[in-house]
């Protein structure tokens, strides 16, 4: 419970950057996405199901809180917070390198699911040359990003679950 | 068995059910007239995300003030000259206008012409932008208690912005021209031709059902026609840069560049009380 809750604090305040500082900046036109960090974490931290679970709740957030049609982000962070858990046991996690790796991988997952969904309702009418361009380079940067975020997130769900396993 | 089943293919289970739940919400949008309705759930989110997004705003319009001001202190000098110069013949030309304005009147009074009442603004600040590539919306610090409402239109000094779609009590939504769900009745000043224009998800914006021969060139000035329940007649839209006669079509296509800049909105006016009178 306490984990969710934090969980839904830092999706608050990732929504809060993103809508304001981070869809200002743009480098390239693409835009940093603190959000997909967190679920692509619980993902790699949790397992598939909890992975699931996160991106789809951070997924219809971001779709409430940004104006986009519902569902498309649902959707999109869904498929990345249950792929993400699918390496669950098979992957080191000690690796510095894994979470910009697979926060690379599920940007691209994301995309493809939100720009294919969007297009089979006609909301989304882009060149597949420039969905690409703006994919990869989102990709890029949220890799970047993503070691020292997991890091800190893996510390803090440490934290949390030893916290919620102290006897009372 | 089949509970055995369920369990071991639990994880599969849990995304797919998550996986139509979201096909099911994005395609009830899809298919709802005005596209968007988000209800409580939606102004719960926005009463917690809404103050977190005008305080980071405000951070990030001071920081960007305070470096635009160590930026521009070397340009002041030489614009303080250029100010003064345009000061002068602003004075000069806004006694001719004084002079036009009162015979204006006076042929009105004349020609018994009412006055057309200006219409009723608020002036809002943008406090955020959806960060997707491909949609177009603002979130805005103002909204019901305001006497902002849904399907008010949003301009700025330089032309059309969009309208609102989503109405709080201190927040509201503002969907922009170049979303791909905007669409706006529009006029050629020049040929009074009426088409559609329509958003892309990119900044230059189309303009669809033009009549197969209507008369429109590159240059022309756009204008809300004013026929449909959203937007008042005669405010800016953009104009047109392009006109393509696809073949085989009916209708003629233009695109158009919106007069407005809409990459960087910081304040908006938003028209109350003049916006649909249904559909809110």
């Amino acid at each position: 419970m306490t984990r969710l809750a934090v969980y839904g604090i830092l999706a608050v305040v990732s929504l809060a950057l993103e809508v304001t500082w981070l869809s200002v900046i743009r480098p390239g036109g693409a835009v940093l996405d603190p959000l997909l960090i967190l679920v692509v974490s619980a993902g790699l931290l949790r397992g598939p199901e909890e992975g699931a679970v996160v991106g789809a709740a951070a997924g219809l957030l971001q779709d409430v809180a940004t104006g986009v049609p519902l569902g498309l982000g649902m959707l999109g962070n869904l498929c990345a917070g249950f792929s993400a858990g699918l390496g669950e046991g098979r992957i080191y996690l000690e690796n510095v390198w894994l979470p910009g790796i697979a926060a690379f991988a599920m940007t691209m997952v994301r995309n493809a699911v939100w720009i294919g969904a969007g297009h089979l309702v006609s909301l989304v009418n882009v060149s597949p040359g420039e969905a690409l361009r703006v994919t990869a380079l989102a990709a890029c940067y949220n890799g970047v990003i993503a070691i020292p975020i997991f890091q800190w997130l893996r510390r803090l769900d440490g934290m949390l679950q030893r916290l919620s396993e102290r006897p009372r | 068995m089949l509970s055995s089943t369920l369990i071991r293919h639990r994880r599969l289970l849990v995304f797919l059910t998550l996986g139509v739940v979201a096909l099911a919400v994005l395609t009830e949008q899809v298919r709802s007239p005005d596209r968007r309705r988000i209800g409580w759930a939606g102004d719960a989110v926005e009463f917690v995300l809404a103050p977190a997004a005008m305080v980071l705003s405000r951070i990030g319009g001071a920081v960007s003030g305070a470096w635009s001001v160590l930026n521009e202190i070397g340009t002041l000098r030489t614009e303080n000259a250029h100010l003064r110069a345009e000061v002068g013949r602003l004075r000069e030309e806004n006694a001719r206008l004084r002079a036009s304005e009162q015979e204006n009147a006076r042929l009105r009074t004349l020609l018994g012409f009412k006055e057309q009442e200006p219409y009723q603004t608020v002036a809002v600040r943008v406090v955020g932008r959806d960060p997707s590539d491909w949609f177009s919306t603002v979130l805005v610090d103002r909204g019901t208690l305001a006497g902002i409402r849904r399907n008010d239109s949003a301009v700025t000094s330089d032309g059309l912005v969009g309208h609102v779609i989503e109405a709080g009590l201190t927040w509201s939504r503002v969907l922009l021209l170049p979303d791909p769900r905007s669409a706006v009745g529009v006029l050629v000043v020049r040929s009074r031709e009426a088409g559609v224009v329509e958003g892309q998800g990119q900044p230059l914006l189309r303009v669809k059902y033009l009549a197969r021969d209507a008369d429109v060139q590159p240059g022309d000035e756009v204008v809300t026609s004013g026929l449909g329940p959203i937007y008042p007649r005669s405010l800016v839209v953009g104009s047109v840069v392009e006109v393509s006669h696809p073949s085989g079509d009916m209708f003629e296509e233009a695109v158009v560049r919106p007069s407005a800049d809409l990459s960087h909105l910081e304040e908006l006016l938003i028209i109350v009380g003049d916006g649909a009178q249904g559909a809110r």
